[in-house]
């Protein structure tokens, strides 16, 4: 994955947090990290990627940060359920970006809500994965560029 | 048989065609033979009838006479003996000739004349006794009465002639009856005759096809197995297509496989692997297959047009993943009778072929690009490659930490890029010293985008993506220089391709870090148009530790380029200054007690210019031009430490961006130690370094700053 696909991505949560928060995410400096010790949060929305090139891209946060949205939209309850869904509804908007950005280079998958550190997030092993560091709130989350 | 090909079933047929004749025979025979024997029943009741007339007309005769002689009257006697008489008379006729007589019933009936000859041998003499009889009863009939005399003639005829024609007509009825008894039992036996033939048809048939529907059967049971266990095992998913793009009820279990779904009786093709292939594919398969399913396109003509022949499809393989399968479908048509009528598909799974296709295209490629590393790689030493690497790889997640370091900070601080300048300006020097000019290249891009950040006045972290994705490209050009001089090694391990070291070195000029310094003096001298020679003194390297090694390995290279970048002149210069056109590089190195050591470098270039230091530190807006005015001698040299100030004019892979002294004292300040500085302008620049053995980073931040000797 080149530097502009990567930013990308990087614009596609960046827009995400400005629109649907009005507090834009600082973006900290990308950084390599080995399959094993890639930074995994309490909810992480995964993205499959295949075709051409294969592997995943998720986005990580802190159940902090998620509550803090759900708060400032109005939602008091912010059991797990409603946490995940947000989570979720950032990784569809990552999916539904990409794959309008990506479409014709690789297949985007439906993207899937893990909870903790699980091992459905399954990145390619012998790749150095894109950590891309996100603060929001003074909170900080993780997009994951993980593709062979 | 009429035309149509009854085929395996002609057999069959035919036992039954048989079986109706037989039993349409039978019917016949019995519907002639019991006509016939309807036909004899009535001819025992008239011949019995004949007995019965014969008594009568006696018994009449008698009564005649008895009333003649009475005298009295003989009108109802008369009637009744016209009546039998006649009756008589007509049925006898019609026994012997065929005719018409009155049946039990009054009413006329007409039988066959009897052809038995036992039966008309009884009847001639029935008729030889009866023409005289009848005559005389004729006569009597014809006058209307009988007088005495005549009745007595006729009871004496009638006395003469009635019990021969009694036993006649009795001989008679008896003959009848048993030919009709005859028929009877003929009847009987066609009848017996016709139902065994029957039965033994209809056994014929069921054991004959039985046993042939038995083998069919079984024929059809190891068909069916046979085709079973083809389907079961073939590797090939096999299927049949329908006009309609339906696959068959029949399909190989390696068909679920290759698709990925086991519901495909029935199913639509097209349905099926419509959500893995593009639109655009699906409508030119269903275009592809309609052209096939016509019989008058020929099927060679648009077999290259198959857009299945390797498709690729993407399979749902658990949540948020998908699997790149590659698949081939063939197509052959299917005739019957001319026509054709199904398609048989073959679909395979080539992602294996496929993804080994592509691996050796890539292979190729890497070898390709690989030779160019082998080459560079086997000019350099196994060890020192290898040394090398670990150092730069070193280096570069050195450089990972930094950027992982600085986290989500809004801010990156310019010592930042400053450190990851430094890092890889160093890895660039020894990659160029080692001749790994690829390498340089690309540590060299890197270092153009950290001059762009450097220029930036604020920062933020995702500007530093660049910087990760070069870094990124960095760590896997490194792992292919580590994999090819693997293979290097292994060659090396497996033929000697380098000659035999002589027994005792000459001097420490042969010592192998010496010669790669030379080499490099000399490589660089020759693309910047000078002539240097360097010249070594001192301990061996090779005998220091790790680190230490690596670290004066990477000082001395520096020092090598700035000395030729910066320092030697050019050989016209040189001859006006009245130097030797070769100019001169003196490293020098010895260890201390304290396990330190000394290195010492020095060049008799043009020396440091403080004047161009100056101009340099106000281009790069360090010094205003008052500060630089002002700033005594010593501090202005201490300038050439650092980052991003040169002196130089032009920036290219080996200079120009002032990052090399830089470098060097940031590896003083990682070891401990201090640095003086001695120079003349137009003569020489000396450049001293007590280092230590890897010191606290404190200690060495306390006594980094250069000393220098001597500036003009």
């Amino acid at each position: 994955m080149d530097e502009q696909q990567l930013r990308i991505f990087v614009a596609i949560i960046q827009h995400y947090f400005a629109q649907e928060t009005g507090r834009p995410a600082e973006v900290g400096s990308p950084y390599l990290c080995d399959p094993l010790q890639l930074p995994v949060h309490d909810f992480t929305g995964v993205i499959g990627i295949s075709g051409n090139r294969k592997g995943c891209v998720y986005f990580s946060s802190p159940r902090e940060i998620l509550r803090e949205m759900l708060l400032r939209a109005g939602e008091t309850d912010v059991c797990d359920e409603n946490l995940a869904d947000l989570a979720g509804e950032i990784a569809n908007t990552i999916s539904g970006n990409a794959r309008r950005e990506f479409g014709h280079e690789f297949l985007i998958s439906v993207p899937v809500v893990v909870h903790g550190s699980d091992q459905r997030i399954s990145v390619p092993k012998d790749v150095r994965a894109y950590v891309i560091p996100f603060r929001w709130h003074k909170i900080d989350a993780s997009l994951v560029v993980s593709v062979m | 048989m009429f035309g149509i090909d009854l085929g395996k079933y002609r057999t069959i047929v035919i036992s039954i065609a048989l079986f109706l004749i037989f039993d349409l025979g039978v019917l016949v025979l019995n519907f002639f033979i019991s006509s016939e024997i309807a036909s004899d029943a009535v001819n025992v009741n008239l011949a019995g009838r004949q007995r019965m007339l014969t008594q009568r007309t006696a018994k009449l005769t008698l009564q005649l006479e008895n009333r003649a002689a009475a005298g009295s009257g003989q009108a109802t006697e008369m009637k009744e003996l016209i009546a039998a008489f006649s009756l008589f008379d007509r049925t006898l006729a019609a026994f012997e000739q065929g005719g018409e007589t009155a049946g039990g019933d009054g009413q006329p009936i007409h039988i066959a004349a009897v052809d038995d000859p036992v039966a008309r041998t009884v009847l001639a003499e029935a008729r030889r006794l009866w023409d005289p009889y009848q005559a005389s009863i004729a006569a009597v009939i014809e006058r209307g009465r009988a007088d005495p005399e005549t009745a007595s003639e006729l009871v004496r005829q009638a006395e003469t002639a009635n019990l021969p024609l009694l036993k006649l007509m009795n001989d008679l009825t008896t003959r009848v009856e048993e030919l009709a008894a005859s028929k009877a039992t003929t009847l009987r036996a066609v009848q017996v005759a016709g139902i065994s033939l029957a039965t033994a048809n209809f056994l014929i048939i069921l054991f004959h096809f039985i046993r042939h529907l038995r083998e069919s059967d079984r024929e059809l049971e190891r068909a069916r197995r046979e085709t079973d266990d083809i389907l079961r095992t073939t590797q090939d998913g096999l299927f049949l297509l329908d006009g309609e793009g339906r696959i068959g009820s029949q399909f190989s279990s390696s068909l679920t496989r290759v698709l990925g779904t086991s519901q495909l009786a029935g199913r639509s093709f097209y349905e099926i692997i419509s959500p893995a292939v593009t639109p655009k594919t699906l409508d030119t398969t269903r275009e592809y297959i309609d052209l096939l399913l016509r019989h008058d396109v020929k099927e060679k003509l648009v077999v290259s047009l198959n857009p299945l022949e390797c498709v690729e499809v993407n399979l749902a393989q658990g949540p948020g993943e998908a699997e790149v399968r590659y698949l081939q479908f063939g197509f052959n048509r299917v005739f019957e009778a001319g026509q054709v009528t199904h398609l048989l598909v073959t679909a395979n799974d080539i992602t294996r072929n496929v993804l080994l296709e592509r691996e050796l295209k890539a292979s190729e490629e890497r070898a390709k690009g690989q030779m160019g590393l082998l080459v560079e790689i086997l000019q350099v030493e196994p060890a020192t490659m290898n040394q090398f690497l670990r150092s730069a790889q070193d280096g570069l997640q050195h450089i990972n930490r930094q950027l992982r370091e600085q986290g989500s900070a809004r801010e990156v601080g310019k010592e930042t890029i400053n450190s990851i300048y430094r890092i890889a300006h160093r890895v660039k020097g020894d990659a160029s010293a080692l001749g790994l000019t690829g390498l340089a290249t690309s540590l060299h891009s890197l270092e153009d985008i950290l001059s762009g950040l450097r220029e930036r006045p604020a920062l933020a972290g995702e500007d530093f993506l660049p910087v990760t994705v070069r870094v990124k490209g960095l760590f896997e050009e490194i792992e292919a220089l580590y994999q090819a001089a693997g293979r290097v090694a292994q060659i090396r391990g497996v033929v000697s391709v380098e000659a035999p070291r002589p027994q005792h070195d000459p001097g420490v000029q042969a010592l192998p870090f010496v010669q790669r310094w030379q080499a490099f003096a000399a490589r660089l001298a020759t693309e910047h148009d000078r002539r240097v020679e360097l010249g070594y003194h001192g301990i061996d390297a090779e005998t220091l530790p790790d680190p230490l090694r690596d670290a004066l390995n990477s000082m001395v290279n520096q020092f090598i380029r700035n000395a030729i970048v910066h320092g030697i002149e050019d050989r016209e210069t040189r001859r006006l200054r009245g130097k030797p056109e070769t100019g001169r590089l003196s490293v020098y190195l010895s260890s201390r007690e304290d396990g330190g050591v000394d290195l010492s470098f020095r060049d008799d270039g043009e020396g440091i210019s403080v004047a161009k230091v100056r101009e340099a530190a106000v281009r790069a807006g360090r010094l205003s031009k008052e500060e630089a005015a002002a700033m005594d001698s010593r501090r202005v040299v201490g300038l050439i430490f650092e980052p991003g100030l040169s002196t130089r004019d032009s920036v290219d892979e080996d200079g120009g961006r002032g990052a090399g002294l830089d470098t060097v004292k940031a590896l003083v300040m990682q070891l401990g130690g201090q640095i003086r500085i001695g120079s003349t302008p137009g003569e020489y620049c000396h450049f001293r370094l007590s280092l230590g053995t890897l010191a606290p980073r404190a200690k060495a931040e306390r006594s980094v700053q250069p000393q220098e000797e001597v500036v003009a």
